[in-house]
């Protein structure tokens, strides 16, 4: 597996590089609820979001359902897929209990929960590549294969919008995808390179070349512009 | 976590002004450095270049992953609507007014504690 930044920037490939190729490829294969082409098709659509005019106009808006019309799909996907899509990428911060239970009725809570994962995960790996002002990867192949439709064992109502596991290892963001495991692992990969490090999370003091009080003070000035609660 | 972070390393760290930098080194490039990247503006360029010259290309390369993993965290724990953890809720109780988080949509999912409780852990405050 090569970096997808190698060719561009060799300085990015020794912490960032390999993992992010692995899992890029992952996000394109056959999912738990989604096939490899209905996940490439996600993608394409959270890429597109960004260019989406009623995206931008409802972004503008006190209230985001003021302004109605269409988004600027790209995809077959279903309509609640796409709305879905275009307000996780674009307007988080004003996602509502009852939006997210008309989307679920229509599609399907499993369904949810693995878009949400693979459009944050790619999420994670898109804005990294915007950061640093080098090209935006190629989106993978669509695997093969059948989706199992498989839920997990021991996942329930913990009081968030969508079941996850029943047990409280870690914070609730550690558990919140965990209704598709295979998903989830992807997203916790990639959060773990770029963020917690493993059990240096614990520490209070890092050992990195930014400060903690560095790292924590871009996490709260991102988590504030996003209107993020949590 | 930055208050906690800076308490640890016994430096002065103010919360209330976070947009600033909230006096962490070099907080008010980061601060624009992040602000940029979110805007997806033309002064990303400038604001990267600034930083790259203060923090290294290391540095550079970790603020641009925090800022890259906080973009995607943010969006799946409001998609996903979790509630803070016990100790969280806590621990932030004292600030969040203040800071104006409680009008946030994603704060409807969590049931607030008034009283601040702080933790002694990196752990505790994940509970």
């Amino acid at each position: 597996m090569h970096s997808i930044y190698e060719i561009v920037s060799p300085g990015i490939d020794s912490r960032f590089g390999i993992a992010h190729a692995e899992v890029w490829q992952q996000l394109g294969a056959c999912g738990t609820w989604w096939t490899g082409n209905e996940r490439i098709e996600v993608m394409k659509e959270a890429r597109a979001a960004h260019s989406c005019e009623l995206c931008a106009q409802r972004k503008q808006d006190l209230t985001p359902t003021a302004a109605s019309g269409s988004h600027s799909a790209v995809s077959d996907l279903p309509e609640e897929a796409v709305d879905l899509i275009h307000r996780v990428v674009t307007d988080p911060g004003r996602l509502t209990r009852n939006w997210a239970e008309e989307i679920m009725n229509s599609i399907g809570e499993e369904h949810y929960v693995e878009l949400v994962t693979v459009i944050c995960t790619q999420n994670v790996i898109e804005e990294f590549t915007v950061a640093l002002g080098v090209p935006l990867p190629n989106f993978p192949d669509a695997g093969e294969g059948t989706p199992r439709r498989t839920r997990p064992d021991g996942v329930g109502d913990v009081g968030a919008w969508v079941s996850q596991s029943i047990d409280k290892p870690l914070a609730n963001v550690s558990r919140c995808v965990s209704l598709v495991p295979d998903s989830a692992q992807h997203w916790r990969r990639i959060v773990d390179e770029h963020y917690s490090h493993g059990r240096e999370f614990g520490d209070l003091v890092w050992e990195r070349p930014l400060s903690r009080p560095q790292v924590e003070l871009i996490a709260s000035v991102v988590s504030s512009l996003n209107e993020c609660f949590y | 976590m930055l208050r906690a972070s800076g308490e640890a390393l016994e430096s002065e760290v103010d919360i209330h002004t976070i947009a600033h930098g909230a006096y962490v080194e070099f907080g008010e490039e980061l601060v624009s450095f992040a602000t940029h990247v979110l805007e997806r503006n033309p002064g990303l360029a400038e604001s990267r270049n600034i930083l790259q010259e203060l923090v290294g290309d290391a540095g550079l390369v970790e603020a641009a992953a925090t800022v890259a993993a906080f973009q995607g965290l943010n969006r799946i724990a409001d998609a996903t609507g979790i509630q803070l953890d016990d100790g969280l809720n806590s621990e932030s109780a004292d600030f969040r007014s203040l800071l104006g988080l409680e009008k946030f949509s994603g704060a409807d999912s969590t049931k607030k504690t008034e009283t601040t409780a702080r933790s002694e852990s990196v752990m505790g405050i994940f509970r």
